[in-house]
């Protein structure tokens, strides 16, 4: 519940931001890949980069596309075979940016849509083969946190990625946990300041 | 104050009460407790105490009719959530109601809901369905209105507790008519739970059954899917009297997936048992 407060708080907070300084002039347009893993025991590989545009100093503007490798570690367990099983991720968000003497701290809203396509076969000596493949498209959407850190052409830059589809939930087993904090994404990279 | 700040500060509280509304209903509505019955039973299969809930029908009259059964596992979890559904589905598809008996927790869950031992904590299956037919459900037929008959009687599991209702399908189809079978963990111990399916196949293969088989979309893990679709593709092909259904619930996972499928579990066996 505490956890859940503290969320509602940082969406209300978020709302606040834009509020600011709409008139300053200082365009930014950053190009930033990085490599990162979800929060799921870190199983997940994931190839991102957020593309951000900095229409005034204080309005942030930005695209975020990822490709996901999932489940990388266990692709062979008990006759199941994953055959493979990646993620495309698109979102598009706006925020605020945050400045302080050497960095800079954006927070987004980001909207957009999850594409999976996994296959998995079960090959047990016992019985028949049997393989399944699943295709998904889901939206997805949260709130993005981007730290810059260096203010020449390149820079040092780390994501925090919070969803928030699909909810939050939990099982009997504390590893069970689906939604944002299982989604929860980490990436780092380095940024290049185009503009 | 400008009229931007203004109008931030108005988008702030709606964002935020829309925020608080959407946790405050997510919350889980506790079922009726004048209609429900609680009372423990100590295990001689295996010296655990289970906490037993029985929800009872509205109209629950011990004198007329005969009830079904509902036999929930993981009980503290699903107790509430699946007796004011099966209270909800039975009204608006005007149909009689259920007995849900609820199983809570008297050891590990793992332990109890597994068939082979592979680690410290599992393989109390046999024991615990032992339990379930030599203790529960002659308690529950003696102390309520219901049904006795194999047909009547119905499990609901999730993931382990779906692992547990499809071995309890194989290995002792005599308890159960009826199965709602979620995420199940067919995966266990290399599929034993298939292998248990098809030793006993021959006995179990032209009574009636009702299945319903649930499962998340994006249960990627590399274990569920293929073995649940073997699971599914052996009923199909091999039960000659099944009503059998199956449901991928879209972009959900393990536990996300858990509560919509009991929904559509419930009402699929509401409408066809």
């Amino acid at each position: 519940m505490k956890l859940k407060i503290h969320l509602s708080l940082a969406i209300f907070l978020f709302a606040f931001t834009p509020g600011y300084s709409q008139n300053e002039l200082a365009r930014t347009l950053t190009i930033e890949p990085g490599v990162g893993i979800h929060t799921n025991f870190g199983t997940d590989l994931l190839f991102s980069n957020l593309v951000q545009w900095n229409p005034t100093k204080r309005l942030a503007i930005a695209s975020h596309s990822s490709f996901n490798i999932n489940n990388i570690t266990q692709r062979n367990f008990n006759y199941v075979k994953t055959d493979y099983n990646y993620s495309l991720n698109q979102k598009f968000g706006a925020g605020t940016t945050l400045y302080s003497k050497n960095s800079s701290h954006t927070f987004l809203f980001m909207a957009g849509v999850k594409y999976t396509a996994y296959q998995e076969t079960l090959d047990n000596p016992n019985f028949n083969k049997v393989s399944t493949s699943i295709t998904s498209l889901s939206p997805d959407y949260g709130m993005m946190y981007s730290l810059k850190r260096g203010w020449k052409k390149y820079f040092f830059t780390a994501r925090f990625y919070l969803p928030l589809s699909p909810w939050l939930t939990y099982g009997a087993n504390i590893e069970n946990v689906q939604g944002t904090l299982r989604d929860t994404a980490l990436e780092f990279g380095m940024g290049i300041k185009i503009m | 104050m400008k009229k931007q700040n203004v109008l931030s500060l108005v988008l702030g509280i709606v964002v935020g009460a829309v925020v608080l509304f959407l946790l405050a209903s997510c919350s889980e509505e506790e079922f009726n407790p004048e209609l429900t019955r609680t009372f423990s039973i100590e295990a001689a299969s295996n010296g655990a105490t289970y906490t037993i809930q029985v929800a009872l029908p509205e109209d629950y009259n011990s004198s007329v009719e005969k009830y079904s059964t509902l036999y929930v596992l993981d009980g503290e979890e699903n107790f509430d959530f699946v007796a004011n559904h099966c209270d909800a589905i039975s009204k608006s598809s005007v149909t009689q109601n259920v007995v849900v008996v609820s199983i809570g927790y008297g050891q590990d869950r793992s332990i109890d809901y597994t068939p082979t031992k592979v680690s410290a904590a599992t393989g109390g299956g046999a024991q615990f369905l032992e339990f379930i037919e030599t203790q529960l459900i002659p308690r529950i037929e003696e102390d309520f209105n219901v049904d006795t008959t194999r047909n009547s009687r119905a499990i609901l599991g999730h993931s382990y507790g779906g692992l547990f209702g499809a071995c309890a399908l194989a290995v002792n189809n005599k308890l159960f008519g009826n199965y709602i079978l979620l995420s199940p963990s067919i995966w266990f111990d290399n599929e034993v739970s298939l292998l248990l399916e098809k030793a006993n196949r021959a006995m179990n293969k032209d009574r009636y059954q009702l299945v319903f088989l649930g499962i998340g979309e994006v249960e990627n893990s590399g274990r569920m899917q293929a073995p649940f679709e073997a699971f599914y593709q052996t009923l199909r092909d091999n039960y000659s009297h099944i009503k059998l259904s199956r449901n991928r619930e879209k972009d959900l996972d393990h536990v996300g997936s858990k509560n919509p499928n009991i929904i559509k579990g419930l009402n699929y066996y509401f409408q066809n048992r």
